[in-house]
């Protein structure tokens, strides 16, 4: 899996991924996201219109972003997941605590 | 006809899954009866399963892992033996953990995603099989 993080001029965090988010590769992306959050980014979006295929490994590492984001007073947002993500989201119910949003630009531009 | 047989044996350290990932899309290459939303459940049940294996079976030694899939026109199923510490292992009522748990969900996830799911525990070897009925319209 291919990690780029890139920051917009609002202090967004903006993640995107390629290839597939699973237990090999969950714990790095924890410890990329906690970075961000050290240094002071609070509002982090995940985009995951590249992952393929993403398991309960790399579900859990996204939540940890998303408690981190939040008790940060932020919050850690999805762009365009594949069916098989969504599929995992709706099993697990994390659909209802994660919002995904159509594009990463989209995912605060209405907060 | 579309019955078809698969095996793989695997070794964790290191624990890669990408040769599962890669011996799945052979099979959907040559099976392509099996539904999109099939293979998407079968490969993500299978892929929690394997992971869950090299992340808890393993007693210090490494583990090993003999995986066989087998494919008709009624169904898909895995077999995945290993040779991890036996487990007492309880696969009755497996609830999602709290939502904002960042781990504990894989078996909740596979029973959620398949038909059916078992484990046993047979002398040296646990043997863990998962199946996914096709619907008629699939099946015909």
């Amino acid at each position: 899996m291919n990690i780029a993080v890139e920051t917009s001029t609002e202090g967004i965090v903006i993640f995107r991924l390629t290839g597939k988010l699973n237990m090999v590769y969950a714990p790095t992306l924890r410890q990329e996201i906690t970075e961000q959050i050290s240094t002071g980014h609070n509002k982090i979006v995940i985009d995951m219109s590249g992952v393929d295929f993403m398991d309960s490994s790399g579900l859990g590492a996204l939540i940890n972003g998303l408690k981190g984001a939040r008790q940060a007073g932020g919050d850690l947002r999805l762009a365009a997941p594949v069916e098989q993500v969504k599929l995992v989201l709706k099993l697990t119910n994390l659909d209802r605590v994660i919002k995904t949003y159509s594009s990463a630009e989209k995912a605060f531009s209405e907060s | 006809m579309n019955d078809a047989s698969y095996s793989l044996t695997m070794f964790s350290p290191p624990a890669t899954l990408d040769e599962v990932h890669e011996l799945l899309s052979a099979v959907w290459e040559k099976s392509p009866h099996v539904s999109a939303e099939n293979q998407m459940r079968f490969e993500t049940a299978l892929i929690e399963l394997v992971s869950n294996v090299f992340r808890h079976a393993d007693t210090g030694d490494g583990v090993a892992c003999a995986l066989n899939i087998d494919i008709s026109d009624m169904h898909i199923e895995a077999q995945l033996s290993d040779t991890g510490e036996p487990g007492d292992f309880k696969l009755m009522h497996a609830t999602m953990p709290d939502e904002l748990s960042e781990s504990g969900r894989g078996i909740a996830l596979i029973q959620a995603l398949m038909d059916e799911f078992t484990f046993e525990n047979q002398g040296e070897h646990n043997i863990w099989r998962i199946l996914r009925r096709f619907t008629p319209e699939e099946a015909e």
